[in-house]
């Protein structure tokens, strides 16, 4: 397993870029997972979990 | 970050790599997390189990810039900070000599600075090079 940070300002596009990384390693059958300390403005919805086969977890707080 | 939180995050990486061993595991942290925060608090959970760490991505939000560099300069900077990659981000939005001025103000403070488009895909590859 390797731990790979996104950090920025709110907005800055931390989870789009999430998305677009693990759509990639997806395409190379590699699995991820994601944990989250801050909700962005694009949401990992559903139908992305269950097609990435993605984990999703929240931490509340800062 | 606070104890508690930070006790959080370790735990949760502990249990997924336990109960999912995913090969890549992202964290998106508070907008207030500075970088060696982060890796300080990354490297907790070493004492228990077994994982890599890195790469360490800033996004520096372009359209936002001024405002971040007037208002949160400290911030900023402290993301950026032991920060093996930093990209100035959502450059689409921004004009081309938005980004040149961009690069001209953080060149003393990060030798390498990537320019970051999720929508047209610029720097993708740069990012995905690093994580490999």
């Amino acid at each position: 397993m390797r731990v790979v940070s996104v950090s920025g300002a709110r907005g800055s596009g931390k989870t789009t870029l999430i998305r677009s990384l693990v759509a990639h390693f997806r395409s190379a059958a590699k699995k991820s997972a994601v944990i989250v300390n801050e909700e962005g403005q694009t949401p990992f919805d559903e139908e992305f979990i269950q097609t990435h086969d993605l984990s999703v977890k929240y931490i509340r707080g800062g | 970050m606070g104890c508690s939180l930070a006790s959080s995050l370790v735990d949760l990486k502990k249990k997924l790599k336990r109960d999912l061993n995913p090969d890549l595991l992202f964290i998106e942290p508070s907008e207030m997390v500075v970088t060696q925060e982060l890796l300080d608090v990354t490297a907790m959970g070493l004492r228990d189990i077994r994982y890599d760490i890195g790469p360490f991505i800033t996004l520096v939000d372009g359209p936002q810039f001024g405002f971040l560099w007037t208002e949160r300069q400290s911030l900023l900077l402290g993301q950026m900070h032991k920060a093996d990659l930093v990209a100035v981000s959502r450059i689409d939005l921004i004009e081309h000599d938005e980004l040149a001025d961009i690069n001209h103000t953080l060149k003393d403070y990060c030798p390498r600075l990537i320019a970051l488009s999720t929508t047209n895909g610029r720097g993708i590859k740069e990012v995905v090079k690093q994580i490999h």
